[in-house]
């Protein structure tokens, strides 16, 4: 819960995370994106949609690429480029 | 992205026939149709302003009158586009003068049909007949999923055909289906008026598709392709399964190519001896015999590295492998500012530079592109391998183990080296250092399939003839040409003393410079001879020191080791090839740009240059610097 100034209440679920933080093998809904304009508008391009699911099935052995699975594809993702993503 | 509608003149438009034009997001398989349609038979063409090349080929007889067919670059999005991309986009809205698109082909991955339909939009808006191929239809089976093409051609009011490139079924049914094809009706159809904002797109084709029954929808994971990722991206096996195929892949390069090579290296000495003993002493004669066919051979020598190379990396990629290599590495080589997909050229650099700055093409961002290119002369080429066995064969006689272990040091310092030039790079200029998107597919993994593979191992190798060939030659004719003619006060001549050639001049005003690295006007002429091919150094070393054609038992490393022992410098007794003086000459082979080949490759891909001067400059510079320090900091030590 947070207040932004005397007029504004912004409260929201902490249930939310980033793509980074989601269980590998487990179907999450993509909440935003919110990260560098054109790279963002590139990830929806590729089928990253809020509304969407998708599914991290891999990570490389550094824990970065992240694996994941969206609309039929497997891309993998930085994350750098994980992190713009908000999952509910 | 740019538009130059006002180029579009009719009059252009009359000089090159409309194409078919083959468009799709990458990993669709468009290049594998385009290897079907064409029988192997296209070619790739630069296109002025961008870096980037498109594949033109005819259809193949069987497939009725021949057309001319375009394979597009893959797209992924519209926004913010690569090189590639823009150019795609370009060509499909007809704002390019060089392509005018008679009707498309759109391919489609029967696997992911909502991604690959989302770009369906931009092609049906165009008002030029369209034909969707289905491919991967095969992969269907391993999700338990169906896609009906009749369905999918009723729900988006198009024809749609599956096709499966790798075998040729449906080909022919694509073609036909082609002639019969119309132009979409934006207000009727679709697929023409799918909105722009991503989110809007999908939801109206996910609706289109689960309104119409295509696809039978499942969320299931490929397990073939899901059991293979868990071993080859596995925290502790995915390096060094990925070690392992690097080795494997290193070692065809370099033991499989072998008698190969030297079936070409002496057909081509057989050659150039038939031909001067037929045609006798003449100048012309000699320069056909050693410059020209000479030169062939030079080009023709490294053919089998980069056919197996080309196979090899085509197999890889085929198989879907070599995403995954690209992801495995992608952590460390972003690091330095390079791409996970810059493994495969820094790779290929170690057979040859050529064919790895032609690999680059497939790093998607164009800074990641030239970075790359730009440490490529750094690895470890195999034109270098006889220049370093000679000088470790002298620095170390009778000791071929320390000798090969000071090889494998070479090699792996070049890659050392390649990766700090690359990491202080991006860091000096670090208003490039914004990384591009990763976002790669890894396409599912495939049992690979020889035919379309072998084409493409062609395709590609007889690329590099074409490319790499014409500068080789030429600069070996030039070569030639200023070791074998000299200036007098009386008459341009034909030398038969090589002391008295261009070359040999050049190589006493280089003389200055060289007396600190150690080295005299002789293994000047031989560095200036290396620029034709590096390993040139050793034959034109051979000749300047007038060692002795080889005997009955010996061979010639051994008679060329005895003449770089007794060589002296002029008018003394003053060694010439010491340890410290052949350490210099290693390090320089190490840094030095010495291909001019290179350099003309480097150009014609970068269209500039820029890149590929500031390379030679910097490289060759840095070589001779280094090679300097190296020889008077061992000397100051006492090693002489």
């Amino acid at each position: 819960m947070q207040f932004e100034n005397e007029n504004r209440f912004h409260i929201e679920s902490d249930r939310k995370r980033r793509l980074t933080q989601a269980p590998l093998d487990a179907w999450v809904r993509i909440e935003r994106l919110d990260g560098p304009m054109d790279d963002c508008r590139r990830l929806a391009d590729l089928g990253f949609t809020p509304g969407e699911e998708i599914s991290v099935i891999h990570t490389a052995p550094f824990g970065d690429p992240l694996v994941v699975r969206v609309r039929g594809a497997q891309l993998a993702l930085r994350k750098r480029e994980a992190s713009w993503i908000w999952i509910e | 992205m740019k538009c130059h509608p006002q180029e579009d003149s009719p009059s252009d438009k009359q000089t090159r026939p409309a194409a078919i034009c083959l468009v799709g997001m990458p990993n669709s398989g468009k290049t594998t149709l385009m290897n079907a349609l064409t029988g192997g038979h296209f070619s790739t063409a630069n296109y002025p302003g961008v870096t980037v090349s498109l594949l033109h080929g005819r259809s193949k007889p069987e497939f009725g009158s021949s057309r001319e067919i375009v394979d597009l670059p893959g797209v992924h999005s519209v926004v913010s586009p690569s090189a590639e991309e823009a150019l795609a986009c370009a060509v499909i809205r007809g704002e390019n003068t060089r392509v005018t698109p008679a009707a498309f082909v759109l391919v489609v991955d029967a696997t992911q049909l909502e991604r690959h339909l989302k770009f369906a939009g931009l092609v049906a808006q165009q008002g030029k007949p369209i034909v969707i191929a289905l491919t991967m239809m095969d992969l269907l089976t391993r999700t338990r999923q169906q896609v009906s093409p009749e369905a999918l051609s009723r729900a988006l009011g198009a024809p749609v055909v599956p096709v499966d490139p790798r075998t040729g079924k449906g080909v022919r049914q694509l073609i036909e289906t082609l002639d019969r094809s119309v132009a979409l009706d934006p207000a009727t159809s679709p697929l023409a008026s799918l909105p722009e904002d991503p989110i809007a797109a999908f939801a109206r084709v996910r609706d289109l598709l689960r309104e119409s029954g295509v696809v039978t929808r499942s969320r299931e994971i490929d397990p073939v392709t899901a059991r293979i990722d868990r071993i080859v991206l596995d925290r502790y096996w995915g390096f060094p399964i990925f070690l392992l195929i690097l080795i494997i892949l290193f070692g065809s390069i370099f033991w499989a190519a072998q008698p190969f090579m030297d079936v070409i290296d002496s057909g081509f000495s057989w050659l150039g001896e038939t031909v001067s003993a037929n045609l006798g002493d003449s100048v012309p004669a000699q320069f056909l015999a050693e410059g020209v066919i000479g030169g062939m051979g030079a080009v023709a020598v490294f053919f089998p590295q980069i056919l197996i190379l080309f196979f090899l990396m085509t197999l890889l990629e085929d198989s879907g492998y070599l995403a995954r290599g690209a992801a495995l590495v992608d952590r460390p080589l972003a690091f330095l500012g390079l791409h996970g997909r810059s493994f495969v050229p820094m790779l290929s650099g170690f057979a040859c530079a050529i064919p790895a700055v032609l690999a680059a093409r497939a790093i998607p961002s164009r800074r990641e592109r030239f970075l790359t290119i730009w440490i490529l002369p750094l690895m470890s080429c195999s034109a270098r391998l006889p220049v370093y066995a000679l000088l470790l064969a002298a620095l170390l006689p009778g000791a071929p183990l320390k000798a090969g272990l000071a090889l494998a040091g070479i090699y792996i310092s070049s890659l050392l080296v390649g990766s700090l030039v690359a990491g202080l790079a991006v860091r000096i200029f670090s208003k490039y250092r914004d990384p591009s998107l990763l976002a790669m597919e890894l396409p599912a993994f495939r049992v690979p399939r020889w035919k379309p593979i072998l084409r493409m191992t062609w395709a590609r190798g007889s690329s590099y003839i074409k490319r790499a060939g014409v500068p080789i030659m030429l600069v070996a004719a030039v070569i030639w040409i200023i070791t074998h003619f000299g200036y007098t006060p009386a008459t341009l001549v034909a030398s038969a003393e090589t002391e008295n050639s261009f070359a040999a001049q050049l190589g006493h005003r280089m003389e200055p410079a060289l007396r600190p690295m150690g080295a005299d006007w002789r293994v000047g002429v031989g560095l200036i001879s290396a620029f034709a091919a590096r390993e040139v150094f050793v034959s034109s070393l051979a000749i300047m020191l007038h060692a002795p054609d080889p005997e009955e038992d010996q061979n010639q490393q051994a008679t060329l080791l005895e003449a770089m022992r007794k060589a002296r410098f002029p008018g003394t007794d003053q060694p010439i090839f010491t340890t410290a003086s052949m350490l210099g000459l290693v390090v320089f082979f190490f840094f030095s740009l010495q291909c001019f080949s290179t350099v003309a490759v480097v150009m014609k891909e970068t269209n500039s240059w820029k890149l590929a001067a500031a390379q030679l400059v910097f490289y060759t510079g840095l070589g001779y610097g280094l090679a300097v320090a190296s020889v008077q900091g061992l000397r100051a030590l006492g090693v002489a």
